[in-house]
């Protein structure tokens, strides 16, 4: 498991793996790497982050389209945060609960569009489909709604 | 390092031949002893590592630190020393 145990190959491998320029391995200058290359693995570990794991995991389109514009919501506030401190707490209540509620109700759509799925068949689904599609352009444009009211309000007070 | 010493000059203007591991300026006695007991007892065996090392004088700086017990400033005269070497005799 520990570099000083690989052989000279998987070090030179390990090694353009993190981008490292390096000559041979050999005897005199196997140290310095194996140390160049646990200070790159301490910086950059290979590992993808848990968060892209998780998101490649539920591939679904209702949950990444939803989820979509919270982030951006919640990076706004975060950026904006910086620039007035005073007002982060009151504007992250007010725009995050009506987002989450949004939320709420496509994923509730799309769970009960599954169900009926499995009982009836293809017409009733295109229906529920459709309305789907409509609930999740409404919560997209209300969420949208929300960042640029927010955008503007405080701005405007000021 | 804008100024050079004698040391360098003389090391720099000429092949290295047979020269001592101390010729390499930036390397005394107590350095030079050293590396000498881990075979670095010419100065081109020390060229050999800085070679290996594709003459990246970061890593060389770093080994030669390592190796010698150098500081920071006689690593990079060494370094400097050897490179402006291998730019006129390689």
């Amino acid at each position: 498991m520990s570099l000083s145990e690989k052989s000279d190959e998987e070090i030179s491998k390990l090694l353009a793996e993190y981008g490292i320029k390096h000559g041979p391995i050999v005897d005199s200058t196997r140290k310095l790497y194996e140390r160049k290359l646990e200070v790159a693995m301490e910086n950059a570990p290979v590992e993808p982050s848990s968060d892209k794991t998780y998101y490649r995991e539920e591939a679904e389109e209702i949950t990444y389209i939803t989820y979509s514009p919270v982030r951006q919501e919640s990076d706004v506030l975060k950026r904006r945060g910086n620039i007035e401190p005073d007002e982060d707490e009151e504007s992250d209540q007010e725009t995050e609960a009506p987002v989450q509620i949004a939320n709420r109700t496509a994923n509730h759509s799309a769970v009960r569009s599954r169900e009926l799925d499995r009982k009836s068949g293809g017409s009733v689904w295109k229906v529920i489909r459709l309305l789907l599609l409509a609930v999740l352009a409404a919560a997209l444009y209300y969420a949208y709604c929300r960042v640029l009211k927010n955008e503007e309000n405080p701005f405007n007070i000021q | 390092m804008s100024t050079t010493t004698q040391k360098h000059r003389d090391f720099v203007g000429e092949p290295m031949g047979d020269k001592r591991v101390t010729a390499l300026s930036g390397i005394g006695e107590i350095l030079g002893e050293k590396l000498r007991q881990q075979g670095f007892d010419k100065a081109y065996v020390v060229l050999g590592q800085f070679l290996l090392l594709k003459k990246d004088p970061e890593m060389f700086t770093e080994w030669l630190k390592d190796a010698s017990g150098a500081n920071s400033r006689q690593a990079g005269v060494c370094t400097q020393c050897l490179r402006e070497w291998c730019d006129a005799f390689l």
